[in-house]
């Protein structure tokens, strides 16, 4: 059992080294000459323990996606955990055609998004770290001179914190932050990865229109990344574009030709284009033994889909383009 | 667990597998989805079986959490694999971002506590006048 005044010791201990962030004495923004405030971002005050919805419904306004708290909370609030947990809060934009994309961890992929227009959704905790109090907020703006952003913040329209104790709560959430984009728009400075998943967890969703702007914007952004082909090619199929989504796929097998997934998607385009000759001979091509127990699943059951049709369905074999792969 | 909850346990996860393997197969004729590329340079054998148990995993848990059964579906819909996954194991647990309108409340209690066990003295008596 621990004394009362050991107890206390612990808490006050506890309350210094939280904001042991005070350290750091310069500024945390650079003293930038344009302050920025993006007025017209949308205000929806938080019922009780409503903050995600609310957020969500600043973010997706402002992202001209006209949806209430109300709704929303039907999709991110979690009555068992009196709150929305992130995971949620970032598939939830895609219900509404937009994507959400998790921006870098630092104060200066936020300074900008804003000066790019968009506002910044951001997870703060107020709490002790033992006993954390999670909250969601949206960054509307930013202002280098007197080092503070500006907030919609639960019951408060314009919340402005200084960069200090903004930092400080953003640190104890973990530094999570993320921007809602439409189809076809890109973050700033686009980490690859990141925005590819974003896009292939979109086109589970999305609309096949939707889907090929996002991987269209990826492939003139890396134009060397055979996924980004793939997504986009597999867009033009869903929306029936044959010989569009040939054609990608075969310029991300050309970037890489072990892409097993690009090969498949191929031969299935192909079979449906009537190549039943140039569809056998891809997926001919491609060694099962090796691959993991989906992707086999995948290769052999389009394997066995394109040996039940007959050997030439009348396709002239110049218009099924074999000979440059 | 008691052997009505095992029940409809079991029931779930069969109903999720058979429906969701159906509309796969009728939805994607062939196509390997890029969110299945994205996800598997990551994790290399990410068996679907796995997948639909996760799926059932989380509609039990929101279930039980007060989430009413018609929005399930809907929510889980929008979620790739691996934030499935991610949800089967961090729901009750992961950061969940609702009140702030507490914290008042929590710093009260923090001086509070402090007052009492003498370690601070602010908060004092009015004076009668």
């Amino acid at each position: 059992m621990i004394a009362p005044r050991q107890a206390a010791s612990v808490l006050l201990a506890a309350c210094v080294l939280l904001l042991g962030g005070c350290a750091t004495r310069g500024p945390l923004l650079e003293p930038s000459s344009r302050a920025v405030e993006l007025d017209a971002t949308p205000f929806f005050p938080q019922a009780r323990y409503e903050c995600g919805p609310a957020a969500l419904a600043t973010m997706l306004g402002a992202s001209r996606v006209a949806v209430t708290p109300e709704e929303l909370e039907k999709r991110v609030y979690l009555p068992g955990r009196r709150g929305s947990l992130q995971i949620e809060m970032q598939a939830a934009p895609r219900a509404y055609a937009r994507l959400s994309y998790r921006i870098a961890p630092e104060l200066a992929a936020i300074v900008a998004e804003l000066d790019a227009g968009r506002p910044v959704l951001v997870l703060h905790n107020y709490g002790l770290p033992f006993w954390p109090r999670w909250h969601y907020a949206v960054v509307v703006g930013h202002d280098g001179n007197k080092d503070r952003l500006i907030l919609r913040s639960g019951k408060t329209r314009r919340q402005v914190l200084s960069a200090r104790n903004f930092m400080r709560a953003w640190d104890n959430g973990g530094r999570w932050a993320l921007v809602v984009l439409q189809p076809g728009e890109l973050p700033t400075a686009p980490d690859n990865r990141r925005y590819l998943e974003s896009a292939a967890a979109f086109e589970g969703v999305a609309s096949a229109q939707d889907a090929w702007r996002s991987f269209d914007a990826a492939a003139r952004q890396w134009p060397e990344d055979p996924v980004a082909w793939i997504g986009r090619g597999t867009a033009s199929y869903r929306s029936g574009a044959l010989p569009r989504a040939i054609e990608d796929y075969r310029v991300a097998l050309r970037l890489d030709a072990t892409q097993v997934a690009a090969r498949n998607n191929l031969a299935v385009a192909l079979l449906e284009a009537g190549c039943v000759a140039e569809a056998r001979r891809q997926i001919e091509q491609i060694d099962t033994t090796a691959l993991a127990e989906r992707m086999r699943t995948e290769v052999l059951d389009t394997r066995r889909q394109i040996e039940s049709r007959p050997a030439d369905a009348g396709t002239p074999a110049a218009a099924c383009g074999g000979a440059t792969q | 667990m008691t052997p009505s909850k095992w029940r409809t346990t079991l029931v779930t996860v069969l109903t999720a597998a058979v429906f969701n393997f159906g509309v796969m197969s009728a939805a994607q004729a062939g196509i390997v989805s890029t969110g299945a590329i994205v996800s598997a340079e990551r994790d290399a054998d990410l068996a679907s079986i796995r997948g639909q148990l996760q799926r059932a995993d989380v509609q039990a848990q929101m279930q039980e959490m007060g989430v009413d059964a018609a929005s399930v579906d809907a929510r889980l819909a929008t979620l790739s694999d691996s934030e499935l996954r991610d949800m089967a194991e961090q729901m009750k647990n992961a950061p969940a971002g609702g009140d702030v309108l507490v914290l008042l409340g929590a710093v009260f209690l923090v001086l509070l506590v402090l007052e009492l066990v003498g370690v601070i003295d602010v908060f004092k008596k009015v004076p009668a006048r």
